[in-house]
């Protein structure tokens, strides 16, 4: 995972984001834009929103027989003439890419936008030996520029305003200060080209691998992936180890919902296959081409049946742009590569349980990721079977049970509801016993000790002086009365 | 070698964590890959409409490929033939300044459509000098093909407008699809700040079902299928990034137009 994992943070900065002046209306406008836009791209398939379902089918076909479509993607990359490398961790990927650029003696490094990149700390390694490294994504420049992480998986720059974006360009490149967002786009334009015809290598990620044909396939709107996987001298292409379907067919329908789970489009402006370098015969292109396939951690996930579902995930975004918690408190809240629903589940499964618990607490199960998911991925499922992980631990995850107490209230709570005369003489008790706690307008305002969270941002309904149970009766013994 | 001892290792790694043996991967193999020799019900039907398309459903694609490419802003020209899509370019070369320097260059593919256009000729009246950006075949040494690379990057650098063709059109994305080729130099659509594209109407299919279609089951298509490198094309560079303002013209070509040969 990224340098600073910042998880155990996770209430602190969202109630900063919260705050933050421009981040909720970024926020909003980007949710209210796009997540209908998205659904109505779904409906407007060819084949129906169902088209989703059968993604799903197709996903977890692929997952469940990873093995082999691995194997056959290898081979066929290699027919095509590029190098694939298998790396198990984060620091195999990084060591071979290092090796790669010093093989080549690479100075400059473009990259196109990856989050597989971020998520094994690729920059800060290839920096460290006095390589340049250039994102080339506007966004992913901007915040390159500014010394922060992406917070959106598309959209990494969504938490500026066009101001900041703008001093920043004048202090950082030393031009003068607009806010015009075509005018900073041309300025990036422009000293980007540079960087693209000077740098000896190329970086991307993957978006979507097809084995059968052995290509990787990258997209981007602004041309910038292709710059960098056209350009360069050598291309590394790093893709996590899921990321990859069986058949053209497959690619077809998940090419199209990734287009429009990320921006509702029908098919994203540039999209590149690549298999191989273009060998003597061509005039430009890499002289080289690897592939770089990606487990850090994967397996794991893919070991236990519950979560091995969250590896069906093409991270098109579209969770991020429909969940309200994201919504509120951007994508830095999170502390870690992968943010809002889709981070939710899977930063817990990469850097701990324990350490990014307060993740998967703070999404509230509404379901709009799993609506707004291009593959239909049941994320409310795996935040819930994460809780239950952390209620009760889990020893191959090496989790600790949270709250030893939140064990023994539930413990006790099932012995009274299986006692009916105790736990009556229990609500009896209580309903007297809660009149020493302070009141307003038939509310209970503050509770001490561990029911102090629950009356910090809001009044509890008391028990009743009388309990339903007794009040039916008296009910249904007027009842009879009138009957 | 080092590498197949790792990738030995990471599939046992998975086929572990999948509770799997080795033993049946040719079975699962079977079933999870299809047989380009095989097509399915679905992907015949497509190849037989692509196959029975008259010069009305030709029509029919192009008003929807000019449709689709508005949003896009991917100007769509219809034009007659060659010789009007060769003074059509002329014009833009008028019309148009370069980016980058004052000094007005064309760089294009070693494509038979785009020959017959002679744009050297056409352009040489206004001084425009047309680079093509290919190996002439007089480069046998190492050394003679590393130069003529370098010479021909210099160009395509150089070049405002690139001039190059496509193999397929995708009338429902506006896209533009091709295959590499070493006569048809990847960075001819990509560095010059407008990118031209000349296609025949015959061309265009309806969408990337029936292009997937033709690159894995038909017998003509596939023998050349997916090269090393293909790329598809909707419409010019586009960004979003600064608070979501839609912004043409980020990293690559400027405008995009596409001459359609209707006959």
């Amino acid at each position: 995972m990224s340098d600073e994992i910042l998880t155990d943070k996770y209430v602190e900065n969202a109630v900063k984001a919260i705050h933050d002046n421009f981040l909720p209306k970024a926020m909003e406008k980007m949710q209210s834009g796009l997540a209908k836009a998205t659904q109505a791209s779904y409906q407007n398939l060819d084949e129906g929103p169902e088209l989703r379902m059968r993604a799903h089918d197709i996903r977890e076909k692929t997952i469940n027989n990873l093995d082999v479509v691995l194997t056959q993607l290898a081979a066929k990359v290699r027919e095509n003439g590029g190098k694939v490398y298998f790396a198990k961790t984060a620091d195999e990927a990084v060591k071979y890419t290092l090796d790669v650029a010093k093989r080549h003696n690479v100075k400059q490094v473009v990259k196109g936008k990856s989050m597989v990149s971020e998520e094994i700390s690729l920059n800060p390694a290839l920096e460290a030996r006095g390589i340049e490294v250039n994102e080339t994504d506007l966004g992913e420049y901007i915040i390159q520029l500014a010394g922060e992480k992406p917070s959106h998986i598309i959209a990494p720059a969504i938490h500026k305003t066009r101001e900041q974006v703008g001093r920043l360009f004048s202090e950082k490149l030393g031009v003068a200060y607009t806010d015009d967002p075509p005018t900073l786009t041309r300025i990036a334009r422009e000293a980007l080209r540079d960087k693209f015809l000077q740098a000896d290598m190329g970086i991307s990620g993957c978006n979507l691998a097809c084995a059968e044909t052995g290509h990787m396939t990258v997209v981007s709107n602004e041309g910038n992936i292709r710059m960098s996987t056209t350009l360069p001298k050598v291309h590394v292409a790093i893709m996590g180890m899921e990321r990859v379907v069986p058949n053209l067919e497959d690619h077809d329908i998940l090419f199209r919902l990734l287009s429009r789970g990320a921006a509702a489009q029908k098919l994203g402006g540039c999209v590149s296959y690549i298999g191989g370098p273009g060998g003597p015969d061509f005039p430009d292109g890499p002289r080289e081409f690897h592939l770089v396939i990606l487990d850090n951690g994967r397996s794991r996930i893919l070991a236990d049946p519950k979560f091995r579902e969250i590896l069906c995930c093409i991270r098109c975004s579209a969770c991020l742009n429909a969940c309200p918690v994201y919504g509120k408190i951007g994508g830095h809240a999170y502390g870690a590569t992968y943010c809002g629903p889709i981070g939710a589940v899977l930063t817990p499964l990469m850097v701990g349980m324990n350490k990014a618990k307060d993740l998967c607490l703070g999404e509230p199960l509404c379901g709009a990721c799993r609506q707004a998911c291009s593959v239909n991925i049941n994320l409310p499922r795996m935040l819930l079977e994460l809780r239950y992980r952390l209620a009760y631990g889990d020893d191959d995850w090496q989790t600790r049970q949270v709250s030893p107490m939140e064990k023994t209230l539930h413990q006790a709570w099932a012995f009274l509801a299986g006692h009916p005369a105790l736990y009556r003489a229990f609500l009896k008790a209580g309903a007297v016993g809660q009149k020493i706690f302070p009141w307003s307008k038939g509310m209970i305002r503050t509770m001490p000790g561990p029911g102090a969270g629950w009356t910090r941002d809001r009044d509890i309904k008391p028990l009743a002086d009388t309990p339903f149970r007794e009040r039916f009766k008296m009910l249904s013994t007027k009842k009879s009365d009138r009957g | 070698m080092p590498n197949h001892t790792n990738e030995t290792q990471f599939i046992n790694d998975i086929r572990a964590a999948l509770g799997i043996r080795a033993g049946n991967s040719d079975s699962r193999k079977k079933e999870i890959f299809t047989d380009p020799a095989q097509p399915p019900q679905a992907q015949k039907i497509l190849l037989e409409t692509i196959g029975a398309r008259q010069d009305n459903d030709q029509m029919a694609l192009l008003d929807r490929l000019a449709r689709e490419a508005v949003p896009l802003n991917l100007k769509v020209i219809p034009l007659k033939n060659e010789a009007e899509v060769a003074k059509a370019i002329a014009d833009l070369v008028a019309d148009t300044a370069p980016e980058w320097g004052d000094k007005k260059s064309v760089v294009q593919w070693d494509h038979p459509m785009i020959k017959k256009l002679a744009l050297e000729s056409t352009l040489k009246d206004r001084n425009v000098p047309v680079y093509t950006a290919a190996f002439d075949g007089s480069e046998t040494t190492d050394n003679q093909k590393k130069l003529k690379r370098e010479q021909i990057r210099e160009q395509v650098i150089q070049s405002y407008i690139g001039v190059t063709s496509a193999d397929f059109c995708l009338a429902d994305t506006a896209t533009l699809v091709m295959r590499s080729r070493p006569a048809e130099a990847r960075s001819v659509s990509l560095l010059p700040s407008i990118h031209v594209a000349v296609i025949r109407k015959e061309q265009i299919l309806s969408d990337m079902k029936e292009l997937y279609a033709l690159l894995k089951y038909d017998p003509d298509t596939r023998g050349e299928g997916l090269p090393h490198h293909m790329v598809m094309i909707s419409g010019p560079s586009k960004t979003a990034d600064i608070e979501l303002v839609m912004v043409h013209g980020a990293h690559g070509p400027r405008a995009l137009y596409l001459y359609v040969i209707t006959g």
